[in-house]
């Protein structure tokens, strides 16, 4: 057996600040432009992909992030999903949109690593470095934005008043790991 | 002798706290809420600097960031010492530790004061004037004048302090703490929208707050008494952010603002440690309110830098605020009212005030009354036409003016002082809203600039003093009007009011005061700070300099620390009144950001050191890490550069290294090859046209090496891309070229090729790439992966499989950059450790050797493989590299396809890329050298350079490509490549030295 060994192995608690890798978690990359895929999406996942910008939809076990018009980013909501559910439902996707000309899936599972930041004072270290207006993302819930974080590409998605999953690319995480830290110890 | 001039009243300051501070080694006291300055004075200290020029005396001039004279050095430690502090803006902390600038030994006894006495040699345009010959001494003055140059010191080592940046995002912005922007923060808060205000002081109340005068009366209550409820009463407002020590430091376009906050620069040492010192402030603003006030003008007449000369406001502000008399015995000099308030408050604090001279006539206003009242004399119709006194002013001479003011007339009176206030009207702050685009007209009544509200940006208002209103009842009247409409409101808590204040009656002002000497004869300073006088500039006025910014940068006037903020108009005024030029026509000289100076830790902020760039890692970073290996900067990637053994340097690693992957087996990290997932029914098509070779028909499970061309037809990147199903492809790019090429590839997607259905996704970090190159590398994957047909039939060079490692799924292809028997695992990356671990554990009886990005250069040079961007450069197309071979001929197009037969293209003395071998076969030729036939022609003709060079260990020689014009023909030909101390001789050859029969692919 390979051994699974995500980037960041530690969970981080500062002033009324949590952040900690959610690690494995299912992501798989899905673009498409056709009529059909929403309803095969909704099918497979019971949840339709959301088409207002910026947003996102879920149910218990998945989330599904608006990226582009042609483009989303589904995660699991589940922390136990093993190696084997994430090739199964990579492989259902797959066959249903890839194989049927349907769209793009791919997987991106250890592409992204997904960062919880849970506190009040989580829009205040965002703000450190990042140019985004929080102001009308915080209070809606399932918001989602794609903006840099300390110059680095992210995907924040609010999960929950003072909660929010950000998305870094793997290699980037330990670096912007780092700057987190760094900064949240001036909070 | 220092004397104790605090006087026992105030509200302002902590007379309870004491706090010890050194001023050039002696051991002060001042109170908290001092300033610097405010605890000199008290300590009748003036005497704080000396001069950039002439190095003359100079003293604490204003109480706040316009101070042109009392800069200071901050700190004892050579090594982290901050240079050009003004002693006006910092905060009295325990423990401070200031020094003199400018001078040498002492600013008591200054050698440089000579520069003083040699001041008519010294005129303006002085440097330019003298140094031009003989031309051949420049360097020579250059060293003097450069060792001469600057002020301060700057610290020797780096700065230990901690610095962050903060963006924020706000409906209104108000800039500026005094009653119109306490006014203006009121009604944007009572609206409900979110908003910020910003003031450089640490209390806020502008100078209304101190003004404290029975003529000054808000709804019957004393202004100062008024304007502090106000500022109480903005506590109730959850929506309005208050920001004090923050100085608003550039004004941007569309309303992006940068405002520097001090969080620990008014704390002891000992406070600070651990805390952020600086904070730069990113502010988006939907609306800004511009409330930066005006500061008050000097007068310009002979000997007027002395120390004792102070502006009148600040007078007053010393007094009332700070409880410091800036004198015992003070006299004012002025053309306005405003030093007639100066004169009430140093009445009521129980000092005298000698005498007025006033260049007016006469004036009627109430408060004029209430100094006459008093029993102070005024000198009406007057001007001090010269000072005396060397490191503080003793005395000062007056004259009648003329009635024209050009001239003096009747005796000339002397009176000894030891402080003259001077007060020359005021100059709206102007500089943010210019910054931000704005327009400025020129009112001439009273001679200011003040912003054209038909030539604002939008979204913006400059309200109170800063938009030339200077009298209580019209700062808060307008202000109140203004913001109706700048903030849609109907109604406001402002709108019964009622306000009692004095009306300035008379005006009058003279730009350069006349003397009783001839002009060349008196020292009237305009710039103190760089010591520019009138003379200066009526002397490049003479000299044909015309524009404003000509005659700013021939005198210097204006470009001190202080940016001019004292010099400018009076700059201005000087050259209408001699050049007979409306001032309004001249025009300003532009108002550049930072409005007062920012340290560079606050611009940088964390990114220092660890934070100063991004470093990607690959999954299997600390395995290199633990194995001893020396990084190599690729785009922000850390790669793994050679991995030494006992003691070994880059060149013994590399030849051990390569020699093993020849011999046996080698093993790379190249994860950092961009991925593309590329799926979609026209998928194959995208593929014919972004590279020059067919893809159409590759068979699922093959791999196939592609050029990317840029439109101009040169080479921009290159990769394998292999065929995993019937409309699923992954293409890989350069390291350093991946985001790019996704970034192209899409956009043509979107833009010229809309009609395709495929679908780009970038899968770099989803996979780490294990490269295992060498005879043995089959026997190592056999271990790893032993249900797997590893056989030439089954599993040719240039394909691929997809196959399980243990529990996870991986895509196998058998590639080579090396011309060695090669695969490469793609694996998910957080399984990517454990697999290279495993693989070193397979390895091991095959001396599995991990290389890096240095040995992997050597051997694809010896193949001849290109690298795109080290033997290319962006001016070199497929044929150049002699790779005609993958350009499509039959294909209807692909991106550069047309520009190839371009003539340019075609021309066949192009540089063309070579192999190079030297006629030493040890000696190893630098890349980047020029290639050249005849080292004697002159000029000599360069043929082209060195893009690859190194000791290839399995040939037991030097081996190199280069660009060389027209190199496909020269092959054989001997070229030179000249070094610095010697002359290298090379031959032109193939660019495979290694195994051209590519019999080791399949060994």
């Amino acid at each position: 057996m390979l051994s699974f060994n995500p980037p960041i192995k530690e969970e981080k608690n500062y002033n009324d600040l949590k952040i900690v890798e959610i690690e494995p978690t299912i992501k798989i990359n899905l673009r498409s432009n056709k009529r059909e895929f929403s309803t095969k999406i909704g099918k497979i996942l019971s949840i339709l992909p959301p088409n207002e910008a910026n947003t996102s939809s879920g149910n218990e076990s998945y989330s599904l992030l608006w990226l582009s018009p042609d483009e989303w980013l589904i995660y699991s909501n589940n922390v136990n999903n093993t190696l084997d559910n994430q090739i199964e439902l990579e492989n259902n996707l797959f066959k249903e949109i890839s194989k049927l000309n349907q769209g793009a899936v791919t997987n991106v599972s250890d592409h992204w690593v997904m960062i919880n930041l849970k506190g009040s004072k989580i829009f205040d270290l965002l703000s450190k470095s990042c140019p985004f207006n929080f102001k009308d993302f915080k209070k809606k819930k399932g918001s989602v934005v794609q903006t840099v974080l300390n110059h680095v590409d992210v995907i924040m998605h609010n999960k929950d008043q003072n909660e929010l999953n950000l998305f870094v690319r793997r290699s980037f995480s330990e670096d912007l790991w780092l700057w987190i830290n760094d900064s949240a110890r001036f909070l | 002798m220092s004397r104790n001039l605090r006087i026992n009243k105030n509200n302002f300051i902590d007379q309870t706290t004491r706090i010890s501070f050194k001023f050039n080694g002696q051991k002060l006291f001042g109170y908290k809420g001092d300033t610097l300055a405010s605890a000199l004075l008290a300590n009748n200290i003036h005497l704080v600097g000396r001069s950039f020029k002439y190095h003359r005396p100079r003293g604490i001039m204003t109480c706040g960031s316009e101070e042109p004279n009392g800069i200071v050095q901050i700190g004892n430690d050579p090594s982290l010492t901050d240079p050009n502090v003004r002693a006006t803006e910092i905060e009295l902390y325990e423990g401070l530790d200031a020094s003199s600038q400018n001078c040498w030994p002492s600013v008591n006894f200054d050698i440089g004061g000579i520069n003083n006495f040699l001041s008519p040699l010294l005129p303006a345009g002085f440097y330019y004037k003298t140094f031009m010959w003989p031309a051949s001494f420049w360097e020579k003055y250059e060293y003097f004048i450069r060792h001469s140059a600057g002020l301060g010191k700057a610290p020797t080592k780096s700065d230990p302090d901690i610095y962050d940046h903060q963006y924020s995002h706000c409906d209104v912005l108000v800039v500026g703490g005094g009653i119109s922007g306490i006014i203006s923060a009121k009604l944007s808060a009572e609206k409900g929208l979110d908003t910020i205000l910003i003031d450089d002081k640490s209390f806020l109340g502008g100078s209304t707050i101190y003004q404290e005068n029975e003529c000054y009366k808000i709804n019957s209550v004393n202004s100062n008494k008024w304007l502090s409820n106000e500022i109480e009463s903005l506590k109730n407002y959850p929506n309005l952010l208050i920001k004090n020590r923050t100085s608003l430091a550039a004004f941007h376009g569309y309303n992006y603002l940068l405002a520097r906050e001090n969080l620990t620069d008014h704390l002891s040492i000992n406070e600070r440690k651990g805390k952020i010192r600086q904070r730069l402030w990113k502010i988006r603003a939907k609306k800004v309110i511009i409330a930066s006030g005006s500061i008050e003008r000097p007068l310009i007449f002979s000997n007027n830098d002395r120390p004792g000369i102070i502006l009148s406001s600040s007078i007053k502000k010393y007094i009332d605020y700070y409880g410091v008399k800036t004198g015992e015995n003070i006299s004012l000099f002025t053309n306005n009212d405003s030093a007639y308030e100066t004169a009430i408050s140093l009445n009521k604090s129980g000092v005298k005030v000698n005498v007025i001279v006033d260049i007016r006539k006469n004036s009627e206003s109430k408060i004029v009354k209430e100094v006459l009242d008093l029993g102070l004399k005024v000198l009406w119709e007057s001007t001090v036409i010269e000072t005396q006194g060397y490191k503080r002013i003793k005395s000062f001479e007056v004259m009648k003016l003329s009635d024209d003011g050009n001239n003096v007339v009747g005796n000339k009176s002397k009176y000894n002082a030891d402080c003259l206030g001077i007060s020359g009207g005021w100059t709206p702050m102007v500089h943010l809203f210019t910054q931000s685009g704005g327009k400025l007209k020129f009112r001439n009544d009273d001679n200011v600039f003040i912003p054209d509200q038909d030539k604002t940006p939008s979204n913006q208002i400059s309200v109170g003093s800063c938009n030339g209103e200077f009298k209580l009842d019209e700062i808060v009247t307008k202000t109140i009007e203004n913001l109706k409409s700048f903030l849609d409101l109907s109604k406001t808590c402002y709108d019964e009011m009622k306000i009692n204040c004095p009306d300035e009656k008379s005006k009058r002002n003279i730009w350069l005061l006349p003397s009783d000497k001839p002009i060349g004869k008196t020292k009237p300073f305009l710039d103190f700070q760089n010591d520019s006088t009138a003379k200066d500039v009526k002397l490049a006025l003479r000299e044909g300099f015309k524009s404003i910014e000509h005659v700013k940068r021939y005198t210097t006037t204006g470009m001190g620390t202080d940016q001019g903020k004292l010099s400018n108009m009076h700059a201005l005024g000087i050259i209408a009144d001699t050049t007979g030029t409306n001032m309004g026509k001249l025009g300003t000289t532009t108002f550049r950001p930072p409005y007062t100076p920012l340290t560079f830790g606050a611009i940088v902020g964390r990114n220092v050191g660890e934070f100063f760039d991004h470093t990607r890692k690959t999954a299997i970073h600390n395995w290199h890490v633990k194995n001893n290996a020396e990084f190599e900067n690729v785009g922000q990637w850390k790669r793994p550069w050679y991995f030494p053994k006992n003691g070994e340097n880059m060149y013994q690693a590399v030849q051990r290294e390569s020699k093993a992957a020849r011999d046996s087996a080698g093993i790379l990290d190249a994860s950092t090859l961009g991925k593309i997932d590329i799926q979609g029914t026209d998928a194959s098509e995208f593929l014919n046209r972004v590279y020059t070779n067919a893809w159409s028909k590759l068979e699922i499970g093959k791999c196939r090496y592609g050029l990317m061309l840029n439109e101009d037809g040169m080479v921009y990147d290159d990769g394998v891309t292999t065929r995993l199903g019937e409309n699923h492809y992954i293409m890989t790019t350069t390291t350093g070229g991946a985001a790019n090429v996704l970034s192209k590839l899409e956009d043509y997607l979107q833009t010229e090729w809309p009609e395709l259905d495929v679908y780009l996704t970038t899968v770099t970090d989803q996979y780490s790439t294990i490269s295992i190159c060498g005879p043995n590398s089959k026997n190592i994957i056999a271990k790893i992966v032993p249900s797997l047909d590893l056989s030439d039939s089954n599993f040719p060079h240039m394909s691929f499989k997809n196959t399980k490692i243990s529990n996870v799924n991986c895509r196998l292809m058998r590639i080579s950059f090396t011309g060695e028997h090669s695969y490469e695992i793609n694996i998910q990356s957080n399984y990517a450790e454990d697999l290279w671990i495993k693989c070193m554990e397979a390895g091991k009886e095959f001396n599995l050797t991990p290389y890096g990005t240095e040995t992997m250069h050597l051997l694809r040079a010896e193949k001849g493989f290109i690298i795109t961007g080290q033997d290319t450069d962006g001016t070199l197309t497929p044929s150049d590299l002699q790779m005609d071979w993958i350009i499509g001929k039959k294909k209807f197009d692909f991106i550069g396809k047309r520009s190839l037969y371009r003539s340019d293209t075609i021309r066949e003395d192009r540089k063309q890329l070579v192999g190079l071998l030297t006629d030493d076969p040890k000696e190893v030729l630098e890349e980047g050298a020029q290639l050249v036939e005849n080292i004697n022609t002159k000029p000599v003709e360069m043929l082209g350079h060195v893009t690859s060079s190194y000791f290839s260990p399995n040939l037991n020689k030097s081996i190199a490509l280069a660009v060389v014009k027209s190199g496909k023909k020269l092959k054989g030909k001997k070229l030179i490549v000249p070094m610095e101390n010697k002359n290298i001789n090379v031959t032109i050859t193939d660019t495979v030295f290694y195994d051209k029969e590519n019999k080791r692919l399949n060994a």
